[in-house]
């Protein structure tokens, strides 16, 4: 279905990535309904009783891992790399994160290392221009190794 | 999973190969795909022609004879390019990226995206979480993705 926009999803979508590179994360989640669905399909922390994953809202979830990830990588920063739109208001981005580590990150400490790794974000933009949905996908397994972390938690 | 693309669009070409190596059928995948696409496979490390996806999708099917692919959610964008997100499941039968077969499931989501340009494959690019691909296969450190 071809929606009907107040603004270009790939103009919101580069405002939302221009924002996380200012560390901005109020201006991220203003950029996004209040009710947005947050899907970061490689978090997934395997407690004794119970795995958390990173299901959740933006408002909630996404939040945390946002600032958190600024916390622990304070020169966090992003090139986005390509966009493309379809016509329902989604859109495809592939951007490349890296950072510095400056503290630790879950259960990985702190070995001054830098990282650089692409993602991809899938992001829905509605009709209002605010984003309704985020689901991203990078290799852990690559961001591990980069910080100097062996164990596949 | 049905095509909904309709026939000669970029969403077919990309629904047809994906339909075509759920099937196991690597030459009927990569007949739609030209000799010069380039391919970055990211969570392997792999880059360069068709081979590289096509020896992917080989040892995939190798490694899991019971492969099945469910494709969630496919996303046609204006500029010939093609978003399937799928989960890829199977049973390891046989030594898989390094990982020693020890017989474990495997679920993984991927992101596939496809450039078509008339009615070829011109570019595949694979994204996935390669940690939780090993976490389902029983690999405990990534500097020794070998040993069990």
């Amino acid at each position: 279905m071809t929606q009907t926009l107040e603004k270009a999803p790939a103009e919101v979508v580069g405002e939302f990535f221009a924002a996380y590179r200012e560390q901005d994360v109020p201006a991220m989640a203003d950029l996004c309904t209040d009710n947005a669905d947050f899907h970061y399909l490689p978090v997934e922390i395997w407690g004794k009783q119970r795995v958390v994953r990173g299901d959740g809202k933006i408002h909630g979830i996404g939040r945390v891992i946002w600032s958190g990830l600024i916390t622990a990588f304070p020169d966090l920063t992003n090139e986005v790399t390509s966009l493309s739109t379809a016509p329902d208001g989604t859109v495809a981005a592939e951007v490349t994160l890296s950072g510095t580590q400056a503290a630790p990150w879950g259960v990985i400490a702190s070995k001054g290392q830098r990282f650089n790794l692409p993602h991809l974000f899938v992001l829905h933009v509605n009709a209002d221009g605010l984003i309704d949905n985020i689901t991203a996908y990078w290799d852990n397994a690559s961001f591990y190794r980069q910080l100097g972390h062996a164990e596949v938690d | 999973m049905s095509t909904t693309g309709s026939p000669g669009t970029a969403a077919s070409v990309a629904d047809d190969f994906v339909i075509a190596l759920a099937g196991g059928d690597l030459d009927g995948a990569f007949g739609a795909v030209s000799p010069a696409a380039e391919v970055v496979i990211h969570p392997t490390g792999r880059s360069g022609g068709p081979q590289v996806a096509r020896e992917f999708f080989r040892e995939a099917l190798a490694a899991f004879p019971d492969l099945m692919l469910t494709v969630t959610r496919r996303t046609a964008c204006g500029n010939g390019r093609v978003l399937v997100e799928l989960s890829l499941e199977g049973t390891q039968a046989a030594d898989f990226l390094g990982a020693i077969n020890q017989e474990k499931h495997l679920d993984l989501e991927q992101a596939w995206l496809f450039t078509v340009s008339d009615g070829l494959i011109t570019a595949i690019t694979g994204y996935w979480d390669q940690n939780k691909l090993y976490r389902r296969l029983a690999v405990k450190r990534l500097d020794r993705i070998a040993i069990a």
